[in-house]
């Protein structure tokens, strides 16, 4: 609860209720759930590894239903089993069908939405094996796809007019990394998207893939194909996680990575966090607990438009000798396999509970004025390791911004950029022509970008933009140095010496750029340069690679430090920072302004207890739990809010 | 027959004995283009993308030069640690690490690392086994000091753990180098002639510091003694006698010598690691190890270890709280601690933080292993065609 950190006593809600009655409220109408961010739960055919592909969904679905239902859940995403309904080319068994109606009927008596995803792998129920197809690809062989989409339109024909049916899904990932080119991909969703078009024009369609994932699993691209639908998915999977951010899930990294492939998600179209949960059997309860609540408010504090949770119950997996656990099987759920509700369950709950607060009729999510752009180069395949590089560079240039509490999203070179007030390039080792051409009017036009060296040469407009001459790579360096030579012009800088491996060093001098920051040897280490309206910093180091390569958990504190200073100030004097100020950078903030209050989420990156000091431009009258409560009067313009382990605040602010 | 290596492979290799990852992957992508069914080739690129902590690519790498040439040892040293390091895939892990603790039964790493994998799967006494044969190959083996008490601590409790927790403090090398260090001698070792040293306290007992690490004590204890003479309350000179003592077991003489030197120069940290670690030899003794350690770590906190040995004198004190901050604070000097890796590890257990205790023993493997480079050994015997 929130304490008023100025004037020396700090009460809290709870002792000015108790000192003060609150005024009598009229009574608010709070609905369970909100309908403008479900949560979903995805509800996998088999429970029990023993069982065979034929006992799809052969067990009554109602228990589940009414346990999801009383813990908030909306939505549910079930998944066909083409083998098991086409036992035989054109012939639909009509029991498999029944045993999808039950599900259906579950769903409305509990007032559930259904996802039905078409296609899917879960590596247990065999769902796409259909034995007639003689081990042809079903996601190339034209004859399959036929018979695909003759399924598709059964299902859709039979439901077309049923309101429990939210949205069909085409295929999920695990079916989609078969593909082994975008346009096969492209060309299998446009003939299942028309197919389910004929029938059914109005309900969204969707391809259950992350762009990022899929791409980084396959090499395929398929922002083509997920362009082709109406709803976006994002969701970590294990081997991604291995790659961009293995590590403990409740601190450090691993715990940003889900609102980072969300906001690499978000383009245009509506994007749903899907596979909220941990991916192996290693996590105490707790941590489960605390990695779904992370995962789940780090969805709505960065314009998810709903989360769904990696698995309802507990695959219960068969103690086969010598070797019973597989972590490339959806193993981990809410419940466990006896049914019995995990810790994770209530913090669903509790989340539906504030989301149903956060009426986007109400409140709006301030705006983003800053970007961590993915350089084009992310997409090239080996031998160029920018592919491998980049997405780690830039997930700690979003860490280090939400360190800075700068308001940020996720775009890519080539992206309009006529939005954004900042732009951070994280250490990319070649930009294109064109990004350069559109970096000089945008910072010509007022914009403000930070750019690290990423080796190698560069482009002649680096002299233009940034006011620096190159003269070469310096090298890999084992000790990061810096001297600043400038206090106070990007922020609170301090010089420091600090044991860590940078790749490179960009030896430049300054051509009409201000040398903030040095090296021990005096080379510019940070410039910055004033160009046109705006302003162009340089870091000559790629500082947000060597923290990805190095050890993420244990960067030196100094270098953390300036990556977020430097981001933060940049933000800030671009008209693009954060509206509150948090002394806290493992905070991360979400504002949602309204007309007669804000709604403030604050959530701790940090699997200790602690406390963040709130500071906003305004006076602010009473801050009060979303949920209810009694309103604690502030008064002031700073108040501390105390966080637990990987806690979460979610605060009305009333300023007056 | 001994394998050949093309130019391109040797290009390849050059670079990559050099680090220099990105170059180093395209020129093994020439080879590639050359020859891509060259065993070589793609247990560098292996180890290359290993050394980038790129595991997926590392493990179908190594993979592919396994496919190549079953025998080809240095991928499957490439291919177990990529996934040991990726994570979560311990049944595969297993299958590696035994099969090179066949192909070369005197590889300490393979049996430790073994261990880690048979751990991770829950096979805690297939574990224990590992890490003992490991102990046996080489008994100051770190790792498999530490996972063994971790074994314990899981099984027992912290109290069955810290004997070897200790156990295996004592064997650490980093240890004695961190009294050196706290006295000032530079890290490399010089040549010089006792006779000819100055007659002079400082270059004394500069000498005798350089004596004492090459472990001749009697050499060390004639110039201390000749610093003495001159002047019996010289710290420097006592907390060198209190050092020589603790390395030859006398540690009542340690002590008087320690304590000597403190009453002259109360934050002398070389007096203080002495009677820091004599205390905590003794069981009774770790409330005042803890705090002599207290001081240590104020005296010098830039050293990491400083901070382990605080952290360890805490965990005796069951002080968890207080230990953890020590030890997180050690490894964020020096991230490639093993010792306080492990004792975080050990603490995060306590707490019941197991995900977190598992990052850090695999954080600790991590560092252990790239400090190692058993690949490059690996790579040039089965270069040669011949044992490792």
């Amino acid at each position: 609860m929130a304490q008023k950190k100025s004037g020396g006593k700090k009460p809290t809600a709870k002792k000015s209720a108790a000192r003060k009655p609150a005024a009598v409220a009229p009574v608010e109408h709070v609905p369970m759930r909100n309908p403008d961010f479900p949560v979903g739960v995805d509800y996998y055919p088999l429970d029990e590894e023993r069982r065979s592909w034929s006992d799809w969904y052969d067990r009554d679905p109602e228990p589940d239903f009414a346990a999801m239902a009383a813990s908030r859940v909306s939505d549910v995403r079930v998944f066909v089993s083409w083998r098991c309904l086409e036992t035989q080319v054109g012939q639909y068994d009509e029991d498999a069908l029944e045993r999808l109606e039950r599900i259906v009927e579950a769903a409305r008596a509990h007032d559930l939405k259904l996802v039905v995803c078409f296609f899917a792998d879960d590596r247990l129920a065999e769902m796409n094996e259909v034995p007639w197809g003689k081990r042809r690809d079903s996601r190339t062989d034209d004859y399959l796809i036929q018979r695909e989409l003759s399924l598709v339109q059964k299902i859709v024909n039979r439901y077309r007019a049923e309101p429990v049916i939210k949205a069909w899904d085409l295929g999920n990932e695990a079916f989609c990394s078969g593909f082994e080119t975008e346009a096969a991909l492209e060309k299998w969703v446009t003939e299942l998207r028309e197919a389910i078009r004929e029938v059914d024009p109005e309900r969204p369609v969707l391809l259950g893939v992350d762009p990022e994932t899929l791409l980084r699993e396959t090499g395929v691209d398929p922002r083509g194909a997920i362009d082709l639908c109406e709803r976006a998915w994002s969701h970590l999977t294990a081997p991604y996680r291995a790659y961009i951010a293995e590590g403990p899930v409740t601190s450090g990294p691993a715990t940003y990575t889900d609102s980072f492939l969300l906001r690499a998600a978000l383009r245009d179209l509506p994007v749903v966090v899907d596979g909220i949960g941990v991916h192996a059997l290693e996590f105490s309860a707790a941590e489960e607990a605390a990695y779904v609540r992370t995962a789940l408010y780090s969805a709505l504090m960065n314009r998810a438009s709903g989360a769904m949770l990696r698995r309802w119950r507990d695959l219960e997996t068969e103690k086969r000798e010598p070797y019973f656990r597989d972590p490339f099987e959806v193993l981990v759920g809410v419940v466990d396999v006896t049914g019995a509700p995990k810790p994770v369950l209530a913090e669903v709950k509790r989340f539906a509970a504030v989301a149903a607060r956060l009426d986007p009729r109400r409140y709006a999510l301030a705006p983003e004025r800053a970007a961590v752009v993915i350089p084009a180069e992310r997409y090239e395949s080996l031998p160029s390791l920018a592919g491998l590089f980049d997405p780690r560079a830039c997930l700690q240039a979003y860490i280090a911004a939400k360190e800075a509490h700068v308001p940020v999203t996720v775009a890519r070179e080539g992206d309009e950029l006529g939005g954004y007030h900042a732009l951070y390039l994280p250490s990319p080792g070649k930009l294109t022509p064109s990004m350069w051409a559109d970096l000089s009017a945008f910072v010509q036009g007022g914009g403000s970008v930070v750019l690290s060296y990423g080796g190698g040469d560069v482009d002649p407009a680096l002299r233009e933009i940034f006011g620096v001459e190159f003269n070469g790579d310096g090298g890999p360096r084992h000790t990061f140095a810096c001297r600043v030579a400038q206090p106070g012009v990007l922020g609170d800088l301090r010089s420091f010496d600090a044991r860590m491996d940078l790749p490179h060093f960009g030896l430049v001098t300054a051509s009409g750029a201000m040398v903030v920051a040095t090296d021990a040897t005096g080379s510019p280490l940070l410039t910055v340069n004033q160009y046109g309206q705006g302003k162009a910093v340089f870091i000559a180091t790629p500082v947000e690679r060597a923290i990805a390569q190095n050890d993420p958990w244990a960067t030196p504190t100094p270098v953390r430090h300036l990556l977020r200073t430097v981001y933060g100030t940049v933000a800030s004097a671009a008209g693009a920072g954060a509206m509150l100020e948090c002394d806290m950078p493992e905070a991360e903030l979400a504002h949602f302004l309204g007309e007669d209050d804000d709604i403030l989420l604050i959530l701790s990156h940090n699997a200790e207890k602690t406390t963040a000091t709130i500071t906003t431009p305004r006076t602010v009258a009473t801050v009060q739990d979303v949920r209810g409560g009694a309103p604690a009067e502030v008064g002031g313009k700073t108040f501390g809010v105390p966080l637990g382990p990987n806690g979460v605040a979610a605060l009305r602010v009333k300023f007056g | 027959m001994t394998p050949t290596r093309s130019s391109q492979v040797l290009v390849a290799e050059d670079l990559a004995r050099r680090g220099q990852l990105p170059a180093a992957v395209a020129a093994c992508y020439e080879a590639l283009a050359v020859n891509d069914r060259d065993a070589f080739v793609h247990a560098l690129l292996g180890h290359l993308m290993l050394e980038g902590d790129f595991y997926d690519e590392a493990i179908a790498a190594s993979t592919q030069a396994i496919e190549l040439d079953p025998d080809c040892s240095p991928a499957y040293l490439a291919l177990g640690l990529a996934y040991d390091r990726r994570g979560g895939m311990w049944d595969q892990s297993v299958l590696v690490w035994h099969e090179l603790a066949e192909v070369v039964p005197d590889l300490v790493t393979a049996h430790v690392q073994l261990g880690e994998a048979f751990a991770a799967a829950a096979f805690e006494e297939e574990a224990v086994d590992s890490w003992k044969r490991a102990l046996e190959l080489d008994p100051k083996e770190a790792r498999a000091h530490y996972n063994l008490a971790i074994a314990a601590l899981k099984r027992e409790g912290m109290s069955t753990a810290l004997p070897t927790i200790r156990r295996a403090g004592e064997l650490d090398p980093s240890q004695d180098e961190l009294f050196f260090s706290l006295l000032g001698l530079p890290a490399e070792r010089l040549e010089f002639d006792v006779a000819k040293v100055k007659p002079e306290a400082e270059a004394r007992l500069f000498a005798a510091g350089m004596l004492l690490r090459a472990e001749d004590f009697f050499g060390a204890s004639d110039l201390v003694r000749l610093v003495l003479d001159e002047n019996p309350a010289d710290a420097g000179a006592l907390a060198l006698a209190a050092y020589a003592y603790l390395k030859q077991e006398a540690a009542n003489e340690a002590m008087a010598c320690a304590l000597r030197a403190l009453t002259y120069s109360a934050e002398l940290p070389t007096a203080l690691y002495t009677l820091g670690v004599v205390y905590s030899r003794f069981p009774g003794l770790a409330k005042h190890a803890a705090r002599v350690f207290i001081a240590l770590a104020k005296a010098a906190p830039q050293h990491s270890l400083t901070h382990v040995l605080l952290a360890e004198s805490l965990l005796g004190l069951q002080r968890y709280g207080q230990a953890k901050q020590a030890y997180r604070a050690a490894v964020r000097l020096d991230p490639a601690c093993v010792r306080a890796r492990f004792g975080l590890a050990a603490v995060r257990l306590t707490e019941g933080g197991y995900a977190e205790a598992q990052w850090e023993m695999r954080r600790a493997a991590y560092y252990d292993t790239r400090r190692q480079g058993n690949f490059w050994r690996l790579y040039d015997a089965y270069a040669e065609g011949g044992d490792v």
